[in-house]
């Protein structure tokens, strides 16, 4: 029930995840961080299985660290995704594969150009304008559909970033206490809150006029 | 002290030899001329095939093998080395070619995957380099016809004609003579048995020369006939093909 | 989900023309009946032969990068192009090295001969059987529908014009009656000495 999504604006990258762990009906956790910084321009955000996540977050982050001090200059977030893509798809074929879902946020410096890549567990590696996985995607991709477009402002993104969660907690059976909010730009990672939606209480949200004005 | 570095066959000497290379190199020039000749329409190799003793069987044994339905080699040297090579040429031929691609490999590959395993003996612990040279001749839809040969280091040259073993220095004399740019296969076969009859001790007949070329596709040697299929263009002459040619000398 | 071939969907068809062939195949990748990206290329291009990979994405693309290696130390070892045929051959053997924990594609080779220029065409189970045609050859989870269109619209000897029209006909009919393939389409059409593609639009849903 963990939630990833991640947009692109013009100039960063949004990647939201929820604070909750929760096993059956149970939150055991309620300040959870799901995103770990891999370099300096590439952020993963990850879902699935309890103890494989946090094990495959750490060999990855701990061999893209190993690229960065063998050769003197970090991966980009492209040969990261692509690097991720086949531990997986790798790990798949052995006797217990990872379950681990994956959205590989990057931002090129030298070109100035942000990425999004959603990695499943089986291995498969889509760049994608904004993606989401697991049970939130059934929910938000129809508003990421209708109200994403190329080239929002930070403010924009994060305005609609906000708008998904939204729309998550009126929809998910259970609380996911609120999201972490992470962006990255071209001045690297940071992370970030979302702003304030205003919904009416038992009603399914709407989209501001804001937001519908600008798609 | 030359002995010292002598040991080790993979011990470099100060002068930068491999002193076991040299010595396998001095096994080949010991051993019976081979010859090989590239036409405009095949190749041809030829050796002496040389009986140690009149109640040899002479028939039953044959120097020049083939490879693949278009591809041949003979050697000069050791012949339980040249064996074991051939048997893993044979080898190399399906699993690293024709069970991928199901197609026979270019001369050159093959050339190329039997010298890697002759260059292999002279780096490995525990062996001792192939105590052969090798004469491959070949041919291949985008090379055309082929003659190469490999030497015990694991290095190859590519020829227009050439000749290994014994009387190698000067069959090669004698060929850079005869060979021309517009030799059709029958005039090679020719040459091929001049320049042998110069090192055979004794006559030369079609029992003590093996003979075989790589032409035209020998349709008849298919088994089968009625459908589009070609035949294999490697072949060996037989005793009375050799003879008559030795004859019309 | 039990079926790994159709968990992210998609279909390729291949067709013979006069002194031509072409290729094509949807750009759908999804997860069951969601739509994950609408630009996930299937075909793949070795040097003027051309490979399209249907099935589970994640071994469409090490597939991919699989042959781009293969073919790529091919050609510099051997100092020529590789056919259409010996990637065929090339395709059948690798997938069949993993006969007992196969890789869940169906493929298609499309190309003409460096030399003679004659169009070659084949498809593939997931162990890598053969199947040759000299008409057309479908793979994927709209392969039912492909086969019933090719049928009724190939007719043998196209100029690459009207190959590509039936080509894309042919895909864009199919895929329309599959759930699981659509969201765009790319053609491939392959003459002598030229190459055009195109992508199509089709229906988003």
């Amino acid at each position: 029930m963990d939630i990833l999504i991640g947009l692109q604006t013009a100039n960063e990258v949004i990647l939201v995840t929820s604070r909750a762990i929760s096993r059956g009906v149970s939150v055991l956790k309620h300040d959870d961080n799901k995103v770990v910084k891999l370099n300096s321009y590439t952020a993963m955000a990850y879902s699935g299985e309890p103890g494989d996540v946090s094990n495959f977050a750490e060999y990855i982050q701990a061999n893209v660290a190993l690229y960065g001090l063998r050769h003197g200059i970090e991966m980009t977030p492209n040969s990261v995704a692509a690097f991720t893509r086949s531990e997986l798809a790798r790990s798949l074929r052995t006797r217990k594969p990872y379950q681990v879902n994956l959205l590989i946020g990057g931002f090129h410096p030298r070109e100035a150009k942000p990425m999004l890549a959603w990695v499943d567990y089986l291995g498969s590696k889509v760049d994608l304008p904004y993606a989401a996985h697991g049970y939130a995607a059934y929910y938000i991709t129809a508003t990421l559909d209708r109200y994403w477009k190329k080239g929002l402002t930070l403010e924009q993104g994060l305005k609609l970033a906000a708008q998904c969660v939204s729309e998550l907690q009126t929809r998910m059976p259970i609380d996911f206490k609120g999201c972490d909010v992470h962006i990255v730009g071209k001045s690297g990672i940071q992370s970030a809150d979302l702003p304030p939606i205003v919904v009416a209480p038992g009603v399914a949200n709407k989209p501001s006029e804001a937001t519908l004005a600008s798609a | 002290m030359a002995d010292r570095y002598s040991f080790s066959l993979t011990t470099f000497s100060p002068n930068g030899k491999l002193i076991q290379i040299e010595y396998a190199l001095q096994a080949v020039n010991q051993g019976v001329t081979s010859v090989g000749i590239k036409a405009k329409n095949g190749v041809v190799l030829a050796t002496e095939k040389k009986a140690s003793s009149q109640l040899i069987d002479n028939d039953s044994l044959s120097k020049i093998s083939q490879i693949t339905p278009d591809i041949g080699m003979v050697y000069a040297g050791m012949g339980p080395d040249y064996r074991v090579l051939v048997d893993n040429a044979r080898k190399a031929v399906h699993s690293n070619y024709k069970q991928i691609y199901n197609e026979y490999p270019p001369t050159r590959i093959l050339v190329q995957d039997v010298a890697k395993i002759v260059q292999e003996a002279t780096q490995m612990g525990g062996v001792r380099p192939y105590g052969v040279s090798l004469l491959v001749a070949g041919h291949d839809n985008s090379q055309n016809f082929g003659l190469y040969q490999i030497d015990p280091s694991g290095s190859y040259y590519p020829w227009k004609a050439t000749a290994i073993g014994r009387g190698s220095s000067s069959a090669k004399t004698f060929l850079e003579k005869r060979w021309s740019e517009d030799l059709e296969l029958e005039d090679a076969i020719h040459i091929t048995l001049l320049t042998l009859k110069e090192s055979i001790e004794g006559e030369m007949n079609g029992e003590n020369v093996e003979i075989a070329i790589v032409g035209e596709p020998a349709d008849h040697l298919l088994g089968f006939e009625g459908v589009q299929a070609s035949g294999p263009r490697f072949r060996t002459l037989s005793v009375q093909e050799i003879q008559d040619r030795v004859d019309s000398l | 989900m039990s079926n790994p071939s159709e968990i992210n969907g998609g279909a390729a068809v291949a067709m013979v023309g006069k002194d031509c062939v072409a290729i094509a195949s949807d750009l759908r990748l999804g997860l069951q009946s969601v739509g994950i990206s609408g630009d996930f290329e299937k075909i793949f291009e070795y040097n003027g032969v051309y490979l399209a990979l249907t099935g589970l994405a994640t071994d469409v693309q090490t597939l991919s990068i699989d042959f781009r290696k293969k073919h790529s130390l091919y050609e510099l070892r051997e100092e020529r192009r590789m056919e259409p045929q010996t990637m065929a051959n090339l395709v059948s053997s690798t997938l069949y090295s993993k006969r007992f924990g196969p890789y869940f594609v169906g493929p298609l080779v499309a190309g003409l001969n460096s030399s003679t220029s004659k169009p070659y065409i084949c498809s593939f189970d997931s162990i890598g059987c053969i199947e040759h045609a000299n008409d057309f050859v479908v793979v994927g989870t709209a392969s039912d529908q492909l086969y019933g269109i090719c049928e009724s619209l190939y007719e043998p000897n196209l100029e690459p014009e009207d190959l590509f029209e039936t080509i894309s006909q042919a895909l864009m009919s199919a895929v329309d009656r599959d759930a699981l393939s659509g969201w765009g389409g790319v053609v491939y059409i392959i003459e002598k000495d030229k190459v055009t593609k195109r992508y199509l639009k089709t229906r988003q849903d």
